[in-house]
């Protein structure tokens, strides 16, 4: 797996990347494929983990006054659905396609930093872990997922008031272990996408998908340190008895006022958690923005606009957290400019309505599987994101604040938004991860359950919410006149759960098949498809040269052609002409013309050909990634479980940290001293692989 | 397909990499000719911006406020409530001891460019002299750090005291955590050269290790001038001064 000297040996490589299997390949990979199913499956097991946890809120509601669930319970189910759903669901999912895809998309053969992306897997299966074992320590989180002081603190040396299991500590320190694979997932993306593109591809040529990878990845890096320093500052709350968040302590056994502020922590959280949301929607603006051309047969409509809308939206995403404070009195002048800056984002994310809309227009669309969960998530995004308007309005979202009104928008965004979009990424990357195809027929019926399924179980919560039902609350009362409505959202949500029952079926029913997908079954445009079904560990035996935006289109059916049917493209809403397509500055007759003779004459640069004596260089894999993260999670659930302790003098510091403490240090010491790859003095400065850093 | 004028142009450079701008350079070439590993570094200093930015914003709500308290709510009686109480940051806090201190790690910037420099020129025995220096100068930093808190836990200001305390030791001791890792790190660095193993080639390795370093010094800056030099309001020290105490507070209000 790690050196491939004889690129003769290589005429048919669909089959190395599985050239080696095995409990030990994929604990030490550092492939960008492989961690990127590894990100996938976990993605699947946590949905399932949190769809199971909304059941049961479900169960619990579908009946006035119900006593299913305790209201401990309660209050632990809702707040792990919404962390598993946010931090192990959705994130993963994203990130397993900005692993599998980006490196491929943009012509290189790994990420920048390959330990280091084994090693965000592993931190974000030890943070997964931590937050579930506190299931079986009874000790769920349970302040809900944005975690509000003071429903969180403690008062120290008191027993009984507010938070004092440990159901805080596995919360906090898990989403701390999640943020270190974040933020380690994002550098890697970003230095990825600067530093590894192929020659020819400047940033207006990527593919969509991996801008949006780019813009996402920026977001995670400049928000997650917020929510890192929000959290230590609660540790340091519960730990050593700081005031950050209450306003009153015990101070040398006397309760004392000392001026902490429960706002202070919904000011960084919100700072976090409002990029936090374009983080879960953008790689799902990019997935639709790829999907939608390939069916629509045109070219992305726009595209220079739809990079900039993903800018715009990460950049005004920055400013906006005050809208989830409208009600917390911070006066009508924040108030003010943060209805006004919410307002804003709602033109950019409207351009991408429209361009993805504009793509479609004159196009000669198929229907598949991805199209039609694409086009579902243009259609309830945009109902989710109406409604996010609505709340921008801050006298509207005093009325709507906390009611059931406001999960019916949020689930409209991030289920038939972001989980549209994951899920026609699997039906369209499918093909290119397996080389098999997903049952169209089932994936159909799969589609229009789905979305029956779905509006079944969100939409009737719009009325919920305008009736004035509360949110999180774990019952309500008989003469309510909310049971009708309950009733359905949780027939609505058993049904939808059925779906992803489906998915997994077929998913399943797919791999046992034997037959063989085309490399390319869509005839879609990015340079992915390029490569056989599944890609080689290299992805490229050639790195391709890149002169166009729609590389695999160009080289298809050449630009030429394309410019005469673009040329006559235009876009026409009631007889008036809104837009057409330049063209370009550059003959493209010489470029067709180069690239043919490229073709002909075998030269290196063209794609798909072997340079004779190339040889290609892999970094090796590598445990210690996995050492590091078991390190840092022992460190974290010592934290948490602090006895047995060691005391040295005035300090007292629990054995299990310390412990994982030297595990990590071991493990970092092992990773800089190992060789990234082997030595090998001929050809190691030739090949631009962009791997061998020993990060 | 539309295309700007600017992506032609750059079009027929693309596909010319240049280095990483270092003679000698082993890296493989990058799209943008930054190295990788430099790349990396300054989106991670982008990162703790937001990192030190959220907790300078803390401090900076948070610096005055137990003294406004004792001054305007002492004496409230039968609430069954104490009210914060000193040491206050007018009491303790010592500009001339940590002007000093903070001299120490900008002067430390310094021989951190002559080490990156000298690796650059190939001269292993100059880097090793200037990268210790720079560790040295790091770890006196430190200790004066450890000198103060123990200073202020004499004069009863724990993190636990007041909110002044609670915000001031996470600041300035997230800050200290960074220092001490980057006194580890040159000191790594060092340990490797003694060993044979830093020539030219390393000389991104070592620059990469001086943005670091560089940027805690900066840092360093914000939070002196923050912490150390801007103005505080007195706490009560006794009840006399409860009238003028409130005055202040009024004039104070949007800090509060």
């Amino acid at each position: 797996m790690a050196t491939f000297a004889q690129p003769q040996t290589l005429v048919r490589p669909a089959s190395s990347s599985s050239s080696e299997s095995g409990l030990w390949s994929w604990l030490t990979t550092i492939d960008h494929k492989r961690i990127g199913i590894l990100y996938g499956v976990s993605a699947i097991v946590f949905l399932f983990i949190g769809g199971l946890e909304a059941m049961l809120i479900r169960l619990q509601l579908a009946r006035p006054e119900n006593d299913l669930l305790s209201l401990d319970t309660y209050n632990s189910v809702f707040t792990m659905h919404g962390t598993t759903m946010i931090f192990l669901a959705v994130m993963p999912a994203s990130t397993a396609w900005f692993n599998y895809l980006v490196p491929l998309q943009i012509g290189a053969r790994d990420v920048a930093f390959p330990r280091l992306n084994a090693l965000s897997f592993w931190l974000l299966l030890a943070g997964a872990l931590i937050l579930n074992l506190s299931f079986l320590a009874g000790a769920a989180p349970n302040a809900g997922w944005y975690g509000y002081a003071p429903l969180t603190e403690v008062l120290v040396g008191q027993t009984d008031t507010f938070n004092t299991g440990r159901n805080i500590e596995f919360w906090a320190l898990g989403l701390q272990v999640l943020g270190i694979s974040s933020l380690a997932a994002s550098f890697n993306m970003i230095v990825t996408i600067f530093n590894l593109r192929a020659p020819g591809m400047t940033l207006m040529r990527m593919p969509i998908f991996t801008w949006a990878t780019l813009i996402t990845s920026i977001l995670m890096v400049l928000a997650f340190p917020a929510i890192t320093v929000a959290l230590v500052l609660l540790q340091l709350d519960r730990f050593l008895g700081t005031h950050f968040y209450i306003p009153s302590q015990y101070v040398n056994g006397e309760l004392t006022l000392t001026g902490g502020d429960p706002l202070l922590w919904q000011h960084l959280f919100w700072i976090f958690g409002h990029p936090e949301v374009y983080i879960l929607i953008l790689p799902a603006f990019g997935i639709v923005s790829e999907i939608i051309p390939v069916f629509s047969r045109k070219p992305l409509f726009g595209y220079a606009v739809m990079v900039y809308a993903l800018a715009a939206i990460a950049f005004l995403g920055f400013g906006v957290w005050v809208h989830h404070m409208f009600t917390t009195g911070l006066g009508p002048t924040p108030t003010a400019i943060f209805a006004a800056t919410t307002m804003l984002i709602a033109i950019p994310t409207g351009v991408k309505i429209f361009n993805w809309v504009g793509t479609m227009w004159g196009g000669q669309i198929r229907f598949s599987t991805p199209m039609l969960f694409a086009v579902g998530l243009v259609s309830q995004f945009t109902i989710g994101g109406i409604s996010g308007v609505m709340h921008s309005s801050a006298p509207v979202d005093t009325q709507q604040n906390d009611s059931y009104f406001v999960v019916a928008h949020f689930h409209y965004v991030l289920f038939g938004g972001s989980i549209f979009a994951l899920i026609a990424a699997v039906y369209f990357w499918f093909p290119k991860i397996t080389g098999k195809m997903l049952d169209e027929r089932l994936g159909k019926i799969h589609f229009w359950w789905t979305f029956l399924s779905f509006n079944a179980a969100f939409f009737p919560m719009h009325f919920l919410g305008l009736e004035g039902m509360p949110r999180r609350y774990a019952s309500y009362g008989d003469g309510s006149g909310w049971w009708f409505w309950n009733v359905v959202v949780s027939i609505g949500s058993f049904a939808l759960a059925a779906s992803f029952v489906l998915l997994v079926y077929n998913i399943a029913k797919t791999l046992r098949s034997k037959e063989r997908a085309p490399e390319d079954p869509w005839d879609a445009a990015t340079l992915e498809w390029t490569t056989p079904s599944p890609p080689p560990v290299y992805n490229y035996k050639v790195i391709p040269t890149i002169t166009n935006r729609d590389q695999f289109w160009a080289d298809k059916y050449g630009t030429g052609q394309d410019h005469e049917e673009e040329a006559d493209l235009e876009v026409r809403i009631g007889g008036m002409k809104i837009g057409s397509v330049d063209t370009e500055d550059e003959n493209p007759e010489d470029q067709a013309a180069t690239r043919r003779q490229n073709a002909q004459s075998g030269d290196s640069q063209s794609l798909g050909n072997i340079e004779e004596d190339e040889h290609i260089h892999m970094p090796n894999p590598s445990f210690y990634p996995l050492v590091v993260a078991i390190g840092l999670f022992l460190v974290a659930f010592g934290m948490i479980y602090s006895y047995p302790r060691l005391e040295i003098e005035r300090l007292s510091l629990p054995v299990l940290s310390l412990f994982g403490l030297v595990v990590m240090l071991v493990g970092i010491a092992g990773w800089s001293l190992e060789p990234a790859s082997d030595p090998e003095p001929d050809h190691d400065e030739s090949v631009p692989l962009g791997t061998s850093s020993h990060a | 397909m539309a295309t700007t004028a600017l992506e032609v142009q750059r079009a027929g450079g693309g596909t010319t990499h240049g280095d990483s701008g270092h003679g000698g350079s082993s890296h493989p070439p990058t799209s943008t000719g930054i190295d990788s590993k430099k790349l990396l570094m300054w989106w991670f200093l982008g990162s703790e911006c937001v990192l030190f930015g959220s907790l300078i914003a803390t401090f900076m709500i948070y610096r005055n406020r137990a003294q406004d308290l004792s001054v305007n709510l002492q004496g409230i009686e039968g609430s069954g409530l104490a009210v914060s109480s000193g040491p206050f940051p007018n009491q303790v806090l010592d500009q001339l001891y940590t002007a000093v201190s903070a001299g120490v790690l900008l002067f430390s910037s310094f021989t951190m460019v002559l080490a990156v420099a000298s690796v650059g020129r190939g001269n292993i025995k100059a880097f090793r002299v200037w990268t210790l220096a720079t560790a040295m100068l790091g770890a006196i930093f430190l200790a004066g750090q450890y000198f103060e808190y123990t200073e202020f836990f004499h004069e009863g200001l724990s993190i636990q005291q007041n909110i002044f305390g609670a915000s001031f030791f996470t600041l300035t001791g997230v800050h200290g955590m960074h220092v001490f890792v980057g006194v580890i790190w040159l000191t790594m660095l060092s340990i490797v050269s003694f060993r044979g193993g830093i020539s030219k080639k390393d000389h991104t390795n070592v620059e990469v290790a001086g943005l670091y370093w560089h940027f805690i010094d900066i840092v360093w800056i914000v939070l002196f001038t923050l912490v150390y030099l801007l103005p505080y309001r007195d706490g009560a020290e006794s009840a006399e001064e409860h009238t003028e105490g409130a005055m202040r507070l009024v004039q104070s209000l949007p800090f509060f």
